[in-house]
C-alpha cells in the first residue's frame, strides 16, 4: 500500500512539474508574440528603405552620366578648336605652339578622369543589386514570420497571402555581384571561351 | 555608315554606361531593358537597318540573357549577330552556360570602358 502510494506521489509530482512546465513554455509563446508582430511589420519598412536608397542613388548616378556626356562632348569640341587655333599660327610659333599642345593635353586628361569616373559609377548597379538580394532576404524573413504567426493563431492564410503578393515582383538582381573581390578574373574568362571557339 | 549595337540591361546606369562608352566611338546605340523589349526592338528594324553586335546582361525580368541568346540564335535572320554578356556572375557556370547557349564573349562587372570597346572592335571592325 505504501509502495502504490509513493509511486501516486511521484506521478502526481511529475504531472505538477509537467503543468508547470507547459504553461511557462504558454506564457514563453505568448511573449513572443508581439516581438514577432512588431519584426514583422517592421520588414516591410527595411525593403522600402533598400528600394527607396538604390532609386536614389541610381538617379544621382545617373545625373553624373549624363554631366560627364556633357563634359566630354565639350572637351572634345575644346580640342577640335585649339587644334584650328594652331593651324593659324606659322609653323616657326613653337612657343605658341608648343603652348596650344600642353593645353591640349590637359584637357585631354581630364577627358581620360572623366571615364576613370565614368568606370567608378558602376558601383551603383552593383550596390543595387546587393541591396536588392538584401531586400530579397528581407521579405523571405517575412513570410516565414508570418508562418510563425499562423501557428499561434495571430495571423491567417490570408495575411500569408497578402504578404507574398506585396513581395516586389520582378526583383531581379546578380546575387554574387560585388566590386572588389572578383574570384574569376577577365583573362580566365577569355581563356574560357577561347579554348572552347578552337575546340570547336 | 556607323554601325548599331543593342545594349540589354535592366539597369539604366550601366546602359547608360555602356552607352557613354561605344557612343563616343561613333557606333550608334539602341537600348533595351530585358531580353523582350530586345527581341521587339530587333524585329521591329527595317531591312535597311539591322543590328551588327548585342551586349547583354543575364538576370533580367521577363525574359533572361540565356533566354534572348537562344532565341537569337535559333532565328535565321539573326543568328550570327556576335553577342557579349555582361554579368557580375562570375561563376564557372554561368560562363559555360553561356558559351553553351552561344555568346561571343563574357564580360565581368564592374568593367573598365576600355576593355569594353576592345572586346566591341574584335567584332566590329
Amino acid at each position: 500500500m505504501s509502495n502504490t502510494n509513493t509511486l501516486q506521489n511521484k506521478i502526481q509530482k511529475e504531472i505538477t512539474e509537467l503543468t508547470r512546465s507547459i504553461n511557462t513554455i504558454i506564457d514563453n509563446f505568448k511573449q513572443l508574440k508581439n516581438p514577432l508582430q512588431e519584426s514583422k511589420e517592421k520588414v516591410p519598412v527595411a525593403t522600402n528603405q533598400l528600394d527607396k536608397i538604390s532609386e536614389q542613388t541610381e538617379a544621382a548616378t545617373n545625373h553624373m552620366l549624363d554631366l560627364i556626356e556633357k563634359m566630354s562632348i565639350r572637351e572634345d569640341e575644346v580640342i577640335s578648336g585649339l587644334r584650328e587655333l594652331r593651324k593659324l599660327f606659322p609653323e616657326n610659333n613653337e612657343k605658341m605652339t608648343r603652348l596650344l599642345d600642353i593645353i591640349i593635353d590637359k584637357v585631354n586628361l581630364n577627358a581620360n578622369d572623366a571615364f576613370t569616373l565614368m568606370n567608378a559609377l558602376q558601383f551603383q548597379d552593383i550596390t543595387s543589386q546587393q541591396m536588392n538580394h538584401a531586400a530579397a532576404l528581407l521579405e523571405e524573413i517575412e513570410v516565414k514570420l508570418i508562418k510563425i504567426q499562423e501557428v499561434f493563431g495571430t495571423a491567417t492564410e490570408s495575411d500569408l497571402a497578402g504578404a507574398v503578393s506585396h513581395q516586389k515582383k520582378g526583383r531581379v538582381y546578380d546575387p554574387h555581384a560585388d566590386l572588389y573581390e572578383k574570384k574569376t578574373e577577365q583573362k580566365d574568362v577569355d581563356s574560357l571561351f577561347n579554348k572552347v571557339k578552337t575546340d570547336s | 555608315m556607323s554601325q548599331t549595337i543593342l545594349v540589354v540591361d535592366d539597369s539604366p546606369t550601366v546602359v547608360k554606361f555602356v552607352s557613354l562608352s561605344l557612343k563616343n566611338q561613333g557606333f550608334k546605340i539602341l537600348t533595351a531593358s530585358d531580353g523582350m523589349e530586345a527581341i521587339e526592338k530587333i524585329s521591329n528594324l527595317s531591312e535597311a537597318d539591322k543590328v551588327d553586335l548585342v551586349i547583354t546582361d543575364l538576370n533580367m525580368p521577363n525574359l533572361d540573357g540565356y533566354s534572348l541568346i537562344e532565341i537569337l540564335r535559333q532565328n535565321i535572320k539573326h543568328k550570327d549577330i556576335p553577342i557579349i554578356i555582361l554579368s557580375s556572375e562570375d561563376g564557372d557556370d554561368d560562363q559555360e552556360r553561356g558559351l553553351q547557349v552561344g555568346a561571343n564573349s563574357y564580360l565581368v562587372k564592374p568593367f573598365k570602358s576600355s576593355l569594353l570597346l576592345q572586346e566591341v572592335t574584335k567584332y566590329l571592325e
